[in-house]
């Protein structure tokens, strides 16, 4: 019944499992990212147009998207420069989960972030980009300096609790992405296999993959924002 | 089958159950509280609507990282051990 989610097609290319390649995450994470080149290419097109002529439908679309990022992101950030060079990094992050967790409803796709592998690597990329962002704005050694605060003492705590952000970030996109695929495929299996699993997918599908993708993408600028003011 | 052996499947199935409905409870109580009170400071201040819900959504997403980790351990026991 649950056989299916935890399988992998794993290629192996050395002895060693660091070696090992899992396809169908790879697979699934090339579709979302050709789904997304191919909107972005789409909504490119419509742009063509004359100054004086009336606003096509893809302006209107393109325009309302980055309003909505726009207005849910801009906000959250330290500073009005950080802003202007993270903003396109954290929409990219939102957009791409986003799309990453609606992939799953449709039928014989797997969302890509049902794989511990991929929110891990997003989050591990979110720490890299907050601590390069710490020593790029504060000073390296005054960053890192910044460990040892309030006492010389507290600097393993601070060390373990540095570690325990990209793991809690990555727990909680994988936790609640596979937890829904969890119970909508114990759905489907077990008890009516009709019209019970679509509401289902519209709620854990639709509505928790945005809320997830949101929470996430805040989160990194949650985190940017500490190591930068620390 | 062995005896031990359905032991350990009955304190796997057991031990999952309990993880989960145990380790939920804070969680749900955590995040209920962050909405009341989310809700209480709207009703006080209707024009901070837009930050306070993206903060409360920041801080009911924190809090629930504790019932995913039980999640996470109640799959573990059922799937992998």
């Amino acid at each position: 019944m649950l056989e299916h989610l935890g399988e992998k097609l794993v290629l192996q290319l050395g002895d060693s499992n660091i070696m090992a390649l899992d396809i169908k995450a790879l697979i699934m994470s090339w579709i979302v990212m050709a789904i997304i080149i191919a909107f972005a290419w789409w909504l490119r097109q419509g742009l063509k147009q004359d100054v004086e002529e009336k606003p096509s439908d893809r302006l209107v679309i393109l325009e309302s998207l980055m309003n909505l990022l726009d207005e849910q992101f801009a906000d959250a950030f330290e500073s009005e420069q950080l802003k202007l060079q993270l903003f396109s990094f954290i929409s990219t992050l939102f957009l791409f989960i986003t799309i990453s967790n609606w992939v799953s409803i449709v039928p014989g796709l797997s969302s890509p972030t049902q794989d511990f592998n991929i929110p891990l690597s997003f989050a591990l990329l979110v720490f890299l980009v907050s601590h390069y962002y710490g020593m790029k704005i504060q000073g390296t050694g005054r960053y890192l300096k910044g460990f040892a605060q309030p006492y010389a003492f507290m600097l393993p705590m601070n060390l373990i609790s540095e570690v325990a952000k990209p793991l809690s970030h990555s727990f909680r996109l994988y936790g609640n992405v596979f937890g829904g695929a969890v119970l909508i495929s114990v759905l489907t299996a077990k008890l009516l296999p009709v019209v019970l699993p679509a509401i289902f997918q519209m709620f854990y599908g639709l509505f928790i993959g945005a809320i997830q993708a949101f929470v996430f993408a805040l989160l990194a600028v949650s985190y940017i924002n500490v190591a930068v003011a620390e | 089958m062995e005896l031990s052996a359905s032991i350990v499947t009955a304190a796997k199935y057991l031990a999952a159950g309990f993880v989960m409905g145990i380790g939920s409870i804070a969680a749900a109580y955590g995040e209920g509280q962050v909405a009341s009170h989310a809700i209480d400071g709207m009703a006080r201040q209707p024009e901070m609507e837009d930050s306070l819900l993206r903060t409360m959504v920041i801080g009911q997403a924190i809090t629930e990282s504790t019932g995913i980790y039980s999640l996470i351990v109640a799959i573990m026991l059922l799937m992998v051990v």
